[in-house]
């Protein structure tokens, strides 16, 4: 098969179909090519931005720290990207989620050895899932809250069990190489967001379940009568989210080589923004894998410019939690304009 | 209970179609009935029943416990105005973190207070255009601006506490002023008490329910629905900032990481207090008897020694376990649950 | 067009009223006129423009033509306008709200307050004497939500009348109410129209209008058949009114196949708006089900499938031999059952998609392998099909909701059509489709007939009721009330049946 954007493409390329001058075309409205095209288009500008104005931006160490920092954020990004799709909002409870990961990784494979920590961070991230999972899935219960309230059961966990403290990996450890493999500028971990972002876009897209993800998105009520078990979808959706979040806690544990249970603070909204910047419709049904890994690129470059001017933390936060609602102002607009 | 004055067009026969409760336990019974906050008094009572048991000094010390009722609640009334009309506003906690660092960064006292107050109004007016006028989900707007604010607020304080430059105004503040009743716990009480009165006894308030039960119903009935939600989403901004002057005054400085855990708390109690997500059913009430059974919970496990991440465990549990036994989702579950089971007979062959 | 002679000024006076719904007309040139103390009826098939006419004369939604009057003055466009000018309607949807009290609800909107607060003994006077002079007896302080249904209806009544309306509009009051209650609000019409309200009541239920009204106006496709005194008239003149004379052509194409054996069996069906149904339908068979909106026929037939629970009775498909119980909505999907659901746009379609991901979307099992969708099958499969449904322009990648309404319902056939259905379930498959469309998803229907599936029709549109069913079970007040085979049926039988007008044999 053809690697192509979507089912859609190939499709159009099996018929040798070319466009029918019967189709209506469609009215040019700003607020809807800003809501699907508007994020190739700003992360270039963003980019050529920053080469240009931006001192120390278009260095070789700047460019592997910004892949660095990237990486975990991008990996649950597309990994929450089918909750989003599937009209669930977010998954808060990544915070939780990858700081959990992190901290079995370093602390039980310092114990017990690394694949007795695949295990426990495979078991964890499981757990994660299908309790968010099905307290969306059959309770029918909001996203917003049952994942604030998982963060909250999954991080005062984590605290209590690791009392705390912080886990140092050893020097010499399979985490740390990881960590420390780089091909040319591009660090390993890029590379894993890059193969983790093919695999989501290919299940998303290719599978049966990421086909019911989208349906479900677009309209829960249609799918379930099209003989769906859409309580499962939920789940699956669930499931995907957390196990990005384990293979990001994996990336951000190596990285470091430390795990402590804070290290994950503000991947829900990060995340959240380079989805919605991405062009993924809060209101489900459409986006892709794909578009978050631009969303990730823009969100990633913005706050490395953010940095090397010296702005704080803080400025960032108030910068990506107002892109967030920027972009959802926009994609509701837009959704109306297309309406009309 | 039929007050009928029967005007002179009244008919003659009339039609007696509801059952009208009759005798003291009957009517005690109706009543009941009709609340809304049958789960909160239950987990109360539970909690009282448990502390007084097994650590009965939450009741001894009850000033602690008031306190912590008291933070806990006040950010959860200002929910409850939000949440009865159907839409959530996320964005509290920042709130009281935005409007403590802009009360204590105004050198004068008086002035910061009312700075903050202010800034909680305008939030709430923020966040109710974004969702009235530009048509975002409430769930995803206030979300936005948890992250945007908590980052303002970062910004405001330089990234660490800032200090109340009248600190005598702050110990002053945490004093009881009547019997052993801090101004914190009486600011709660008042604000209980007028928002209690504006749900229950003013227009505008009981048009919440209106909004929240049956929106299209609302319009028709020419309720100024969008000047509800405006008003809804200030009153939540404005009792998030006086949290935030409160919390600031009794620490005498302000934080700008402040009320991660309220956040949590504080839509447990609206939502244990059985204030419906999906708006329309709820009250004040249930609210103030979900933050007691959270406030005598959280202070039980701190005096029996439990440590800060166990409480946040035990409460992330109740809002889940409280979100998942709403009525409505319940129902809907065991519905599923049920048709699955009849799914699974085996077809057999027609004899 | 016969007006009745202005012996007053009217209440309430329409002309020339004409809505359009995109390229549908809605109402087309319909004139009415009430006087002060008439009880004036508005009857209709369903569709025929009944519940526009009335949401125009009470200004929830402009007329595109003609004028409304009353009291002799023009009024402004806008709900608030009209209910000032003395203007209420009993919406057919309720318009309450359940957790606040019956008094509140009676004053919603218009709620007595002094300096913002609201004044409990006046909401209470104004409640209590709107209940009283509609002589209904409820307390005060009970939440909507505890109220059964028709006392709910009553309320509604109660908070129309507290407005001291000029004008009284009903529509559908009765659909809800048992007999003894239905006779007891009619009573209480007559003696508000007796104090000088101007009434229009519409209904299906032509013994209740040749009971209390003077007068009645008969409405066909939006068009005005006729108006005319009561007494000049009798029942079964205005149901030949009703459902026209021309349309009985359609009659001569009426399908004739023998039945196979049982397919679908229900037995003792109970859910909400169902009271205990038996049904059977066979293979080539085409059962249809008839009777008014509101009857409980959309209720029933998701309760067969499970798509809403049930709260008893048995539902089995045989194929081939083998019963199936059908339990879940799941089952029914598994064993062979197609649903085509009556709201295509929010039940039946993901909009935002295409049609190919539509269409595949419940034949996802069989274009996919290991999991993996087969996108070149897909691409086939959903051609093929687009092509038997006779989509057109026939792009699948197209997103589905750029269609047309006729163009989508062929679409939600088609996800059906994939499966070979055993018993496909069709829920209003014409409404809202253009007349071309409309004849081609016939022939889908009995072509699927044809070949071996049993089919199960809800439809509103008498016409095509009878052409396409070789029985029809007429369904009121959730129970099959009459079965007509298809020779002795016709839509007089039929509407008699369904308005629980008994006196016409069938």
């Amino acid at each position: 098969m053809a690697e192509k954007e979507s089912l859609t493409e190939v499709i159009a390329i099996a018929e040798g179909a070319t466009h029918d001058p019967g189709i209506e075309k469609k009215r040019f409205n700003f607020l809807v090519w800003v809501s699907e095209r508007g994020i190739v288009v700003f992360t270039i500008v963003l980019i050529l931005f920053a080469v240009i104005f931006v001192n120390g931006f278009a260095s070789l160490p700047n460019i592997t720290d910004v892949f660095y920092r990237a990486a975990p954020i991008g990996i649950v990004a597309v990994g929450m990207t089918f909750v989003v799709i599937s009209a669930n909002y977010l998954d808060l409870s990544v915070v939780a989620q990858v700081a959990t990961a992190a901290v079995i990784f370093i602390g039980v494979s310092n114990e017990y050895g690394l694949l007795a920590s695949f295990a426990v961070a495979l078991l964890v991230a499981m757990l994660y899932g299908v309790v968010n999972g099905v307290a969306v899935g059959y309770f029918k219960a909001n996203a917003v809250i049952v994942t604030l309230s998982t963060t909250f059961i999954g991080l005062g966990l984590l605290r209590w069990i690791s009392g705390g403290s912080i886990f140092f990996g050893p020097e010499d450890g399979p985490i740390r190489l990881f960590g420390q493999v780089k091909i040319g500028p591009v660090p390993l971990s890029a590379l894993v967001l890059l193969v983790i972002t093919v695999i989501l876009w290919w299940v998303l897209t290719r599978t049966n379940f990421g086909f019911t993800v989208r349906a479900y998105g677009s309209n829960k009520e249609a799918t379930r009568l099209a003989g769906v078990n859409t309580g499962l979808v939920v789940i699956g959706a669930f499931v995907i989210t957390a196990l990005a979040a384990m293979v990001a806690g994996f990336v951000l544990a190596a990285f470091s080589n430390t795990a402590v249970s804070a290290m994950a603070d503000g991947y829900d909204f990060r995340a959240l923004a380079a989805i919605i910047i991405g062009g993924t419709s809060v209101f489900g049904g459409k986006g892709s894998v794909l578009r978050t890994l631009l969303g990730v690129i823009f969100v990633s470059v913005l706050t490395n410019i953010l940095v090397l001017s010296g702005i704080g933390f803080g400025f960032q936060q108030m910068a990506i939690g107002a892109l967030i609602v920027a972009a959802v102002s926009v994609d509701a607009l837009a959704r109306r304009a297309a309406k009309k | 209970m039929t007050q009928t004055p029967a005007p002179a067009t009244a008919q003659t026969q009339t039609m007696q179609l509801g059952t009208e409760a009759v005798g003291f336990v009957n009517k005690l019974r109706v009543s009941l009935a009709r609340r809304t906050e049958g789960r909160g008094l239950a987990l109360l009572t539970l909690v009282v029943l448990v502390t007084a048991f097994l650590e009965p000094s939450v009741f001894t010390s009850y000033q602690v416990t008031l306190g912590r009722v008291a933070l806990i609640g006040l950010v959860a009334l200002g929910l409850t105005a939000v949440i009865l009309m159907g839409e959530l506003d996320l964005s509290v906690a920042s709130t009281l973190a935005v409007s403590g660092v802009v009360m204590a960064s105004v050198p004068d006292i008086w002035l910061g207070i009312l700075a903050a107050l202010v800034t909680g109004l305008l939030i709430g007016a923020l966040n109710a255009f974004f969702v009235v006028v530009v048509g975002v989900n409430s769930f995803i707007a206030t979300l936005g601006m948890l992250f945007a604010l908590r980052g303002l607020a970062f910004v405001l304080s330089d990234e660490k506490p800032v200090r109340l430059t009248d600190i005598d105004a702050g110990i002053a503040f945490g004093a009881p002023v009547l019997g052993p009743i801090t101004p914190r716990v009486l600011l709660f009480i008042l604000a209980f008490i007028a928002l209690q009165i504006f749900l229950t006894r003013m227009r505008a308030g009981r048009e919440f329910y209106a909004v929240g039960g049956n929106r299209q119903a609302a319009m028709d009935a020419g309720i100024p629905v969008r000047r509800r939600i405006f008003t809804g989403f200030m009153i939540s901004g404005f009792v998030a900032a006086l949290a935030g002057v409160i919390n600031t005054l009794e620490r005498t400085a302000a934080d700008p990481t402040a009320g991660g855990t309220v956040l949590l708390a504080s839509f447990a109690a609206a939502i244990i207090g059985g204030v419906v997500l999906n708006g329309g059913r709820g009250s004040v009430l249930g609210t103030l008897i979900g933050a007691l059974s959270l406030g005598i919970l959280q202070v039980g496990l701190t005096f029996s020694g439990v440590q800060v991440d166990i409480q946040d465990i035990f409460i992330g549990t109740i809002l889940l376990l409280a979100v998942i036994t709403d009525p409505t989702n319940l129902r809907a579950a065991l519905a599923g649950v049920r048709a699955s089971f009849r799914g699974r007979e085996k077809a057999q062959a027609v004899v | 067009m016969t007006t009745p002679p202005v012996a007053e000024t009217p209440a309430i006076a329409a002309s020339g009223i004409v809505k359009r719904f995109g390229g549908a007309t809605a109402v087309d040139g319909v004139s009415i006129s009430v006087r002060p103390g008439e009880i004036h009826a508005v009857v209709g098939e369903n569709g025929a423009g009944k519940s526009t006419l009335m949401r125009i004369l009470a200004g929830v939604i402009a007329p595109d033509e003609g004028t409304v009057m009353v009291n002799g003055t023009h009024i402004d466009r806008g709900a608030k306008a009209s209910l000032d000018a003395g203007i209420a309607l009993v919406h057919q949807e309720l318009s309450l709200v359940g957790e606040m009290t019956v008094a509140e609800n009676i004053v919603l909107g218009t709620t007595p307050t002094a300096l913002g607060f609201i004044r409990k003994k006046k909401v209470a006077s104004i409640a209590a004497e709107a209940l009283a002079e509609i002589g209904v007896s409820v307390d005060l302080k009970e939440p909507i939500s505890r109220l059964s249904v028709s006392l709910r209806q009553f309320v509604e009544i109660a908070r129309a009348v507290a407005r001291k309306p000029r004008v009284l509009i009903l529509d559908e009051p009765t659909a809800t109410l048992t007999p003894a209650e239905t006779d007891y609000l009619l009573t209480m019409l007559q003696r508000l129209a007796a104090s000088g309200i101007a009434i229009i009541y519409i209904s299906h239920r032509i013994p209740e209008v040749f009971r209390i009204c003077t007068s009645v106006t008969i409405l066909r496709d939006g068009k005005l058949v006729e108006t005319t005194p009561i007494a000049d008239t009798t029942p079964s003149a205005v149901i030949d009114a009703m459902v026209g004379r021309e349309l009985k052509l359609d009659l001569q194409v009426r399908r004739t196949a023998s039945p196979g054996d049982v397919v679908l069996a229900a037995r003792g069906i109970r859910a909400h708006n169902v009271n205990g149904v038996d049904l059977e339908v066979r293979a080539r068979q085409i059962v249809g089900l008839g009777g008014l909106v509101g009857a409980g026929r959309t209720e029933l037939v998701r309760a067969i499938v499970g798509a809403d629970p049930r709260q008893a009775g048995t539902v089995t498909l045989t194929v081939d031999g083998v019963a199936h119980p059908i339990g879940s909505y799941g089952s029914a999907v598994r064993a062979g059952i197609g649903y085509v659901p009556e709201e295509r746009r929010t039940d039946g379609l993901a909009l935002s998609m295409s049609v190919a991901d539509n269409v595949a979307l419940p034949n996802r099992h069989t274009l996919s392998r290991w999991g993996i969708l087969r996108l070149g099958a897909i691409s086939t499969f959903v051609t093929n099909l687009a092509d038997v449904v006779g989509l057109r322009p026939p792009q699948i990648l197209r997103e589905v909701g750029e269609y047309s309404g006729g163009n989508q319902q062929k679409v939600v056939i088609a996800k059906w059509l994939g499966r070979e259905p055993k018993l496909i379930i069709l829920d209003e498959p014409t409404r809202g489709v253009d007349v071309g469309a409309k004849a081609e998803i016939h022939r889908l229907v009995r072509e699927l007939a044809d070949k071996g599936a049993a089919v199960l029709v809800v439809s509103s549109d008498l016409p095509e009721l009878l052409e396409l069913s070789g029985l029809i079970h007429v369904v009121r007040d959730g129970r099959i009330m009459g079965t007509l085979a298809g020779v002795e049926a016709d839509e007089k039988s039929v509407m008699s049946l369904a308005s629980g007008e008994t006196m016409v044999g069938a």
